[in-house]
């Protein structure tokens, strides 16, 4: 079913014997791809009408079902489903004698949608009395405790009161988030983290516990140096918007859309010389090449560089010679596309990215040339869907897909049949009451 | 705090050869829950984060960067200079006693010292080997340069953020190195060492970091690769809710941010600004009707943010139900959030030369095994003596002739 590298499906998978209980929610999604497509049997636990994850845009194909939401689709794939509407007596001791076959159980949302989860059955500290190994991960905007403990944390609140918000954008106008999801990424990579730790106390000593993630927290890091500033000299980093200080060091257009650029930073890549040359080779390095500019830009290096970026002064009397160099650049740039700019840069040695979209990504020769992504066939649509692939390559246990994505409730003969020795009269009981 | 129980990681030494962020920082997680970290770096070829602002005032040379100190707290520092020749015998026999290597340079940097997989493998055979290199070791894209703010354009964040008329600039920071490519590098080896328990086997983890990051964008490419369409930025807005998005706030530069998902939300949100008769009007009542009227909505929700701190719209919001926050900066989360105050996620340690200075804390917490920061980043080669007289017992002369050869540098 899946187009994978041949012989991948007869290695071993890391989370082999690893059975986790994901309650899904945007906040742990991330964690079930991860602890999933390495090989744990993860049990989506959602109400009979499925879960709310399965609500968010974008859509396959743009038809807004339950089995087509992209976010929810990206991360679920090598996940089964069962469903069970914990408000129903019947469901409770089904939920125990499953919570006896897990290890990790993966649970995420609000403060106040946790404590609604422990009401229902769903508490860690009467499953871990129970169970002492298991492994409860409770993912939240701004965790368990504390005055804010309480507050709503979708992803824009929390990217917010993270820090790293306020570091993008330009000043003129309000700081802006990252691509939506951001936060949701962050907390699922830290339930991740949290798991894998907790499952190896667990399975060395026999002892569970309780993993708390708050995203506000989860995301902290990635205030890069903004938290250290301020600490050490009392400094506020603020967002730049676009203006680069030196020619060839920043975010340009180009004939279709932009690329970054940073040309003739000593130590990072080729100096300008190299830069003037390649468009001297397309006749369009102007008069670069003519004595006076080859001095000024062969003078670039660290010291210069340095000496100018502490100097306004200094630097604002070289600007108009920097805005010619740019110009010629800019002009230069419009000429040719993002991906040839790319690939015919980096051969030279120039430290130049494409600004990519997701068409750019998908068409980028490298990850193409890695066999990145997959094609999953899903038969109920008879169609192929392509997926991201490893986010990881592990030589020995190697990351995989091993099914496509559940439908709601796929799973309930299997587990609760199968597994469970409920009887088909059983089964159709409780899917007709709305228990599963 | 309960009893000191054994940390998760206790036992596991790991060999840290990477530089700037996404090395380092996963392997300091694994220091922070109990595996020995030793960074092995050189003067000759220094992290240039050790000499990167920001540093306290007057202060300077390689030990008080706080770009260096956040990376690498609770881990050892062992100087090695790996360009000269002598140097690889000297990490080799370091390695054959560590259970991961972590590096994450260009592919050509270990195959010039002479540890690639293959040659570490045949002095540790059950080594967990984790390279993250940019492009990933193989592919027509393998040796293009991938430093400073290149690696956000390449895997499609700069493109998704900022504002549909205006350049896009991207988050700010070099956001993959932070959170997404340390967070994927960790899982990978601790899934590697759970597989080493129970077999015995180790193996090569490579973590390209285009992968790696494109992967946390993964419901846009499917977007385009299943939809054909092509998502676009579009400020801090999002097609389910309305408003969402950041607004002025009383002050310099201040900003909040609200989120209305909900009919619920939307009327708790009209009543804490006083029901005012703009948000009365029927064409703001549901959410289609306020998609279609959004700037218009965002005009008249400014004119009431304006008049009030983030904080004072914070606490009111959220009171009544609609999830509300603080554009937060540094000095923020630092000083001003009661919230992190309250469960001391910033960690103020004593550094030797930097002062007393502030850390990230740990992101995760394990009820039963908390991990904790054991000490503050350590000095360049603060731990030679630690390395070449107890984990690797050289004779004294041994120790004299790779001093004065620059080998120990």
């Amino acid at each position: 079913m899946v187009a994978t590298q041949t012989g991948e499906n007869a290695m071993p998978a890391a989370l082999e014997g690893v059975r986790v209980l994901h309650v899904p929610h945007l906040m742990t999604l991330m964690a079930g791809r991860l602890l999933a497509n390495l090989g744990a049997d993860v049990l989506l636990l959602e109400p009979p009408g499925g879960a709310a994850a399965r609500r968010i845009p974008p859509f396959l194909h743009r038809d807004p079902s339950p089995h087509g939401s992209l976010p929810f689709l990206f991360a679920t794939t090598s996940h089964r489903s069962i469903t069970l509407d914990l408000a129903h007596r019947d469901a409770l001791p089904l939920l125990r004698r499953l919570l006896g076959t897990c290890q990790i159980v993966l649970t995420g949302g609000d403060r106040a949608e946790i404590e609604a989860l422990a009401r229902l059955g769903l508490d860690p500290e009467a499953a871990l009395a129970e169970h002492p190994h298991l492994v409860w991960i409770r993912v939240t905007g701004f965790g368990m405790d504390g005055p804010h403990a309480d507050w709503l944390c979708p992803d824009l609140i929390g990217v917010a009161m993270s820090g790293i918000m306020s570091l993008a954008g330009y000043l003129d106008r309000a700081p802006t988030m990252p691509p939506w999801g951001q936060g949701y990424v962050a907390t699922g990579m830290r339930a991740a983290e949290g798991a894998m730790l907790a499952l190896r106390v667990a399975e060395t000593t026999g002892e569970g516990q309780i993993v708390d993630v708050a995203m506000q927290e989860a995301l902290s890091m990635a205030q890069e140096t903004a938290m250290q500033y301020w600490d050490m000299r009392r400094e506020l980093r603020k967002r730049q918007g676009s203006a680069s200080l030196l020619p060839g060091v920043g975010t340009y257009p180009c004939a279709d859309g932009y690329v970054y650029t940073m040309i003739g930073i000593p130590g990072f890549g080729a100096p300008w010389p190299v830069m003037v040359q390649w468009m001297a080779e397309e006749g369009k390095a102007e008069d670069l090449t003519e004595p006076e500019w080859q001095q000024l830009l062969t003078s670039m290096d660290l010291r210069t560089v340095t000496g100018l970026l502490a100097q306004p002064a200094a630097l604002a009397e070289i600007k108009p010679k920097f805005d010619h160099v740019e110009q010629v650049l800019l002009r230069f740039f419009a000429s040719h596309d993002k991906t040839y700019l790319y690939e015919e840069g980096q051969k030279r040695r120039l430290l130049i990215g494409p600004v990519n979209s997701a068409k750019d990504l998908v068409e980028n020769r490298q990850l193409n040339a890695r066999g990145w992504y997959q094609r999953v066939l899903h038969p109920e649509r008879g169609e192929e869907v392509v997926y991201p692939g490893p986010p990881f390559r592990l030589m020995k246990t190697p990351w995989r897909i091993t099914r496509r994505p559940p439908l709601i409730g796929e799973h309930n003969a299997e587990i609760w049949g199968g597994e469970f020795g409920l009887t088909p009269a059983q089964i159709a009981a409780l899917a007709g009451s709305g228990t599963i | 705090m309960g009893t000191q129980k054994r940390l998760p990681l206790a036992g596991i030494r790991v060999a840290d050869f990477s530089w700037f962020g996404a090395g380092p920082i996963p392997a300091q997680l694994m220091a922070h829950f109990g595996a020995e970290v030793i960074r092995i770096e050189s003067e000759a070829h220094m992290d240039g984060l050790r000499t990167t602002m920001p540093v306290p005032p007057g202060k300077e040379g390689p030990n008080v960067s706080g770009f260096y100190n956040n990376f690498n707290a609770s881990k050892l520092s062992f100087t090695l200079n790996m360009s000269n020749p002598r140097a690889r015998e000297i990490a080799l026999d370091l390695l054959k006693i560590c259970d991961v290597f972590i590096e994450n340079y260009t592919p050509r940097v270990m195959e010039k010292w002479g540890l690639t997989y293959k040659d570490v493998v045949q002095v540790r055979p059950d080594i967990i080997y984790a390279n993250l290199p940019m492009q990933g070791s193989w592919g027509p894209h393998r040796d293009f340069l991938g430093f400073g703010g290149v690696l956000a354009p390449v895997t499609g964040f700069t493109y998704l953020s900022g504002w549909p008329d205006r350049i896009p600039t991207g988050l700010g920071t070099n956001y993959p190195d932070y959170v997404v490519n340390p967070g994927h590098a960790f899982v990978a080896i601790l899934a590697a060492l759970r597989h080493r328990d129970r077999t015995g086997e180790g193996q090569q983890v490579e973590i390209a970091q285009i992968e790696s990051t494109v992967s946390a964008l993964g419901p846009y490419v499917m977007e385009y690769a299943n939809n054909g369409d092509i998502p676009e930025r579009n400020g801090n807005r999002i097609g389910w809710a309305a408003p969402h998005g950041a607004f002025p706030a009383k002050g310099d530069d201040r900003w909040c941010v609200i989120t209305v998902f909900t009919d619920a939300q939307w009327d708790a949100l009209r009543a804490a600004m006083g029901d005012p008769d703009w948000a009365k009007q029927e064409k703001f009542a549901t959410l289609l009707g306020r998609k279609q009227h959004e700037d218009e909505l965002e005009e008249h929700l400014s004119a009431w943010t304006r008049t009030l701190t983030a904080e004072e719209i914070a606490d009111l919001l959220q009171a009544r139900g609609v999830p509300a926050g603080i554009v937060q900066t540094a000095e923020d989360v630092l000083d001003k959030d009661p919230h992190l105050k309250a469960r001391n996620f910033y960690q103020y340690l004593d550094h030797p030369e930097a002062g007393r200075t502030a850390y990230d804390g740990i992101p995760v917490r394990l009820s039963k095994t908390p991990g904790r920061i054991a000490s503050p980043a350590p000095l360049l080669g603060q731990h030679n003596d630690y390395v070449l007289n107890d984990l690797l017992d050289l004779p004294e002369e041994r120790l004299a002739e790779l001093l004065v050869e620059q080998v120990v540098f």
